[in-house]
């Protein structure tokens, strides 16, 4: 199909030129300020802190300043790789938590009459229409009279409440995909719920699953916002660490050394939910 | 058997939906509180709603927020289509790595955009923050989930109308014109009204690129949370419920499968 | 409702329709809570201008906004450490001393500060003490001392507080504290005594419910924290929100005496402001002890300036938390910036107070 097509439309200066006038205003917008950006803190993360903040220059009296300080400081010391891992370890408890609640709904809205399913799945939308602050917001005023404000608790509250959509919407769209027919033929066989579930559903809801929990999983690394509302003293994760890096110790480089490292992290993780994800056998 | 299993599967749901609203309508509960604290509820007003009209601070970023907002989403709308037809129709040479330009950007913590374009604005640009960094900030990830949509959407037509176009003797922008756009409006206009939405409840990355004298109503709402958290904030929230929710509901009505396809 | 509507058209337009910097409009980069509304509108009123205000609550926050392009601030209200290292940076413009007669109004202890000799770029404004304050019906109940730092650093008080105390989300201002609380310079860099201060600060970081800078004002006046490290003027508006809302408690705060962190802020001009003559009104405006008075009136913080004293009313002038007795400012200290690598430092040491 896509071989075909392509054939079909190559050819004729009048698509060299489109292809041209089509592509490039919206690869060079993101190639200036999407990659030019992400190499930029690469270098910062080889630079020296500037005196008062900011970097240093690079080139100063003919000779480079760059060093790899940042990196030394980061490996040299178990403390740095102590919140990455804590940051994972809540993006995981999220990812989980999330897939435990979504599920259910998820299934029940794809199990129901066709005709409900739009609105169901707008009344899920519905309450992330809210601004995702606000939805912090919320749980500082359930949290607080019951005295779990300012905990681990309060903080994966908050980030379950704030990812729960992530996951409730890429179940619901593979789950709703699959065919009814599959499960009555299980049923006939003699099947019984939980081990029509467990081998038919859960399988085919695999990509589904993975969708979801990258779709989670990454932001949660990346989050401060939560920490610093609902965390308590020992609840810093790496995104608390990276902001306080630019807007308050003014070391940029080290802010920069984190944030590629956390880049690389999600990258691998994109690429492992990517391959992990793939349809398994040619799809219509 | 089958409906017991429902039963269970409804009352499961129907618990992960009342965990979705009770916080929500408690904020919008306490958004007629009266009382300073907010701390416990006191008696029905509406006066917060008053004070909120009357809030210049408010009513500024909101202003900011609006037209943020509708200059982000119309360009992010303008180049995200583009991008999404090129990633349809256009696979070969240096356009293969164009997925990986447009949707690395939505797949990324908003965190590392916010530095990362801190960081150019300042070191490169040395451009002074303001409402031309958070604009410049708002269209870089706006436009991967435009282009999904588009993608999606042109993916979903049959390619045969093309070719009867091109055979009929209709050149690029004539068959863009009047074939292409408009089958694929709704996805468009779904991806304007979901950029706009980005655009309006963004916080992380404006958080960074935010400069003097311009806020949006998200860096105003996190600013009263950490200080002043009279109803006013809860007022502010629910009517911003409001407004998402409308705009929501209208993109899902437009392209209900573009925006679930993306998935 | 139309006016509501129109307002927000109008303020639509001419956000589209004029630059980023408007005519008649000032910009400020001040503390949250530092001043006071009324303040700001009579001014306008005197002025027939807009201010438009931009809030930090830590003065590193501050530092890092100007140093990450925040360049569009006339006037910034910085401690002074913060002023030093602004004026090493060169990012200050010299005050028109010209405009501002009113300078005469300030106290002679205040016009030869260490980080301005001669006060050739800054006016001071205010002063605050970062200390304790409490929930006064709460330790009552509990016997607990209010005087001393031992209230969050200790275990054996601590462990009666659990839950209930913040302190304050700033490396320089926790570390100033427990330095202070073991009897050293808040100045200190000794590695051995940095460690002693760390050892305390994770002794006592399990009870501690959370860092903040500025949440613990709302928290102290609802009483859901007992406890709070933090800025005298912000102790004094949670005082004052707990009594409007009639809590069934009163907020105190007092400085502990092994002594504390003063600071005094102080009015900046920024060479990337664009209304020099607007900030100089300001300031002007400000020097005048009628208008003076409002920042230990309606904010509850010192007062730098003489020909406010008779404004200001008495139990404010007072309170030992806000105008520090000869006794107690003898054990104050002003905070001095640090080197970039002794800020890496702490900054790092700063991390293992968090994780650990």
């Amino acid at each position: 199909m896509t071989e075909r097509r392509s054939a079909r439309h190559a050819g004729g200066p009048g698509e060299s030129l489109t292809r041209w006038l089509v592509s490039l205003p919206p690869t060079l917008f993101l190639l200036v300020f999407f990659l030019a950006p992400a190499l930029l803190m690469l270098g910062a993360s080889f630079r020296e802190p500037g005196d008062f903040g900011g970097l240093a220059p690079a080139r100063q009296d003919g000779q480079w300043n760059l060093s790899l300080e940042t990196y030394r400081f980061f490996f040299g010391d178990w403390i740095y790789g102590e919140i990455f891992l804590r940051s994972f370890l809540v993006a995981a408890t999220t990812t989980l938590l999330c897939l435990v609640l979504a599920y259910p709904l998820a299934l029940a809205i794809a199990r129901s009459a066709k005709r409900h399913r739009d609105l169901l799945v707008l009344l899920v939308i519905l309450p992330f229409a809210s601004n995702f602050l606000i939805r912090i917001y919320a749980w500082i005023i359930v949290l607080g009279p019951a005295d779990l404000l300012y905990s681990p608790f309060a903080v994966i509250a908050g980030m379950v409440y704030v990812h729960l959509p992530f996951m409730i919407l890429p179940l619901y769209t593979n789950l709703e995909k699959h065919d009814p027919a599959l499960l009555e033929a299980a049923q006939d066989l003699g099947a019984g719920t939980w081990t029509r579930f467990r081998r038919i559903t859960l399988p085919l809801s695999l990509p589904g699953i993975w969708a979801g929990s990258a779709l989670v999983f990454i932001p949660v690394l990346g989050m401060f916002a939560i920490p610093e509302l609902l965390g308590g003293t020992g609840d810093i994760l790496v995104g608390n660490l990276i902001k306080e890096q630019f807007l308050e110790s003014r070391d940029w480089p080290l802010g920069a050394t984190l944030s590629i490292l956390l880049t690389i992290a999600v990258l691998l993780l994109a690429g492992i939910s990517a391959w992990a994800g793939r349809p398994r056998r040619s799809s219509p | 058997m089958k409906g017991r299993a429902s039963a269970w599967l409804w009352a499961a749901a129907l618990t992960v939906y009342a965990f979705l609203y009770l916080p929500l309508a408690v904020v919008v509960l306490f958004s007629f509180n009266d009382s300073l604290l907010n701390a416990e509820w006191v008696g029905f007003t509406t006066r917060w709603y008053a004070t909120l009209f009357a809030d210049e601070q408010m009513l500024g970023a909101a202003a900011n927020s609006l037209l943020i907002a509708l200059t982000a989403a119309t360009l992010a709308t303008v180049l995200g289509t583009m991008a999404g037809i090129a990633m349809q129709r256009w696979r070969s040479g240096l356009l293969r790595c164009l997925p990986f330009l447009v949707l690395t950007p939505v797949a990324m913590p908003e965190i590392l955009l916010g530095v990362s374009l801190l960081l150019f604005f300042r070191q490169v640009l040395d451009l002074t923050l303001g409402l031309v960094s958070i604009l410049i900030a708002h269209i870089t990830f706006s436009i991967g989930f435009v282009a999904i949509v588009v993608r999606t959407s042109l993916a979903m037509l049959d390619e045969s109308i093309f070719e009867a176009a091109r055979d009929l003797g209709a050149g690029p922008w004539q068959t863009f014109r009047r074939v292409t756009l408009p089958l694929i409006l709704p996805a468009v206009l779904a991806g304007f009204l979901m950029s706009f939405t980005l655009s309006i409840d963004d916080f992380v990355i404006t958080f960074f690129v935010a400069g003097v004298g311009v806020t949006t109503l998200p860096l105003q709402i996190y600013s009263m949370i950490k200080v002043a958290v009279t109803p006013e904030v809860n007022a502010v929230s629910t009517l911003l419920m409001a407004l998402t929710l409308t705009l929501i509901a209208l993109a899902a009505r437009l392209a209900p499968d573009a925006l679930k396809g993306r998935m | 409702m139309w006016r509501v509507v129109r307002r927000l058209a109008l303020l639509l337009l001419g956000a589209l329709a004029t630059p980023a910097h408007a005519e008649d409009v000032l910009y400020l980069y001040i503390w949250n809570s530092y001043l006071s509304e009324d303040t700001v509108r009579r001014f306008e009123a005197q002025c027939q201008c807009r201010v438009n205000q931009d809030y930090y609550s830590d003065n590193e926050e501050m530092l890092a906004k100007l140093e990450a392009g925040a360049t569009g601030y006339d006037l910034v209200v910085p401690t002074g450490f913060a002023v030093e290292t602004l004026l090493r940076k060169a990012a200050l413009r010299p005050l028109d001393k010209a405009r501002l007669p009113n300078l005469a109004n300030l106290k002679a202890e205040f016009r030869e500060p260490w980080y301005d000799p001669g006060m050739r770029y800054a006016v001071p404004y205010a002063t605050t003490v970062t200390l304790l304050g409490y929930n006064a019906r709460r330790l009552a109940q509990l016997g607990l001392p209010t005087d001393t730092w031992a209230l969050i650093f200790e275990p054996r008080y601590l462990e009666k507080l659990k839950g209930k105390v913040t302190v304050l989300n700033s490396q320089r201002e926790l570390m100033a504290a427990a330095m202070k609380y073991l009897g050293y310079s808040v100045q200190e860099i000794d590695p051995a005594r940095w460690d002693e201060a760390k050892r305390l600060i994770l002794r006592a970081k399990p009870y501690w419910a959370t860092f903040s800078n500025s949440t613990y004002i709302k928290d102290l006046a609802i009483g859901n924290i007992w406890v709070a490290h933090g800025y005298s003027s912000d102790m004094y508006r949670a005082q004052q929100d707990a009594l409007e809302a009639k809590r069934p408690f009163a907020i105190e705060f007092r400085t502990p005496k092994e002594g504390a962190v003063l600071a005094v802020d102080s009015f900046v001009l920024l060479k990337g402001g664009q209304r020099p003559d607007l900030a100089h009104r300001f300031i002007d405006f400000i020097l005048d002890g009628t208008n003076a008075a409002d920042v230990s009136n309606l904010i509850g913080a010192g007062n730098p300036n003489a020909a406010a004293t008779p404004h200001i009313r008495p139990e404010i002038a007072g309170n030992p938390g806000i105008f520090p007795p000869p006794d107690d400012l003898r054990r104050l200290e002003m905070l001095r910036d640090f080197e970039p690598k002794t800020r890496r430092i702490l900054s790092r040491m700063w991390t293992e107070i968090k994780v650990r």
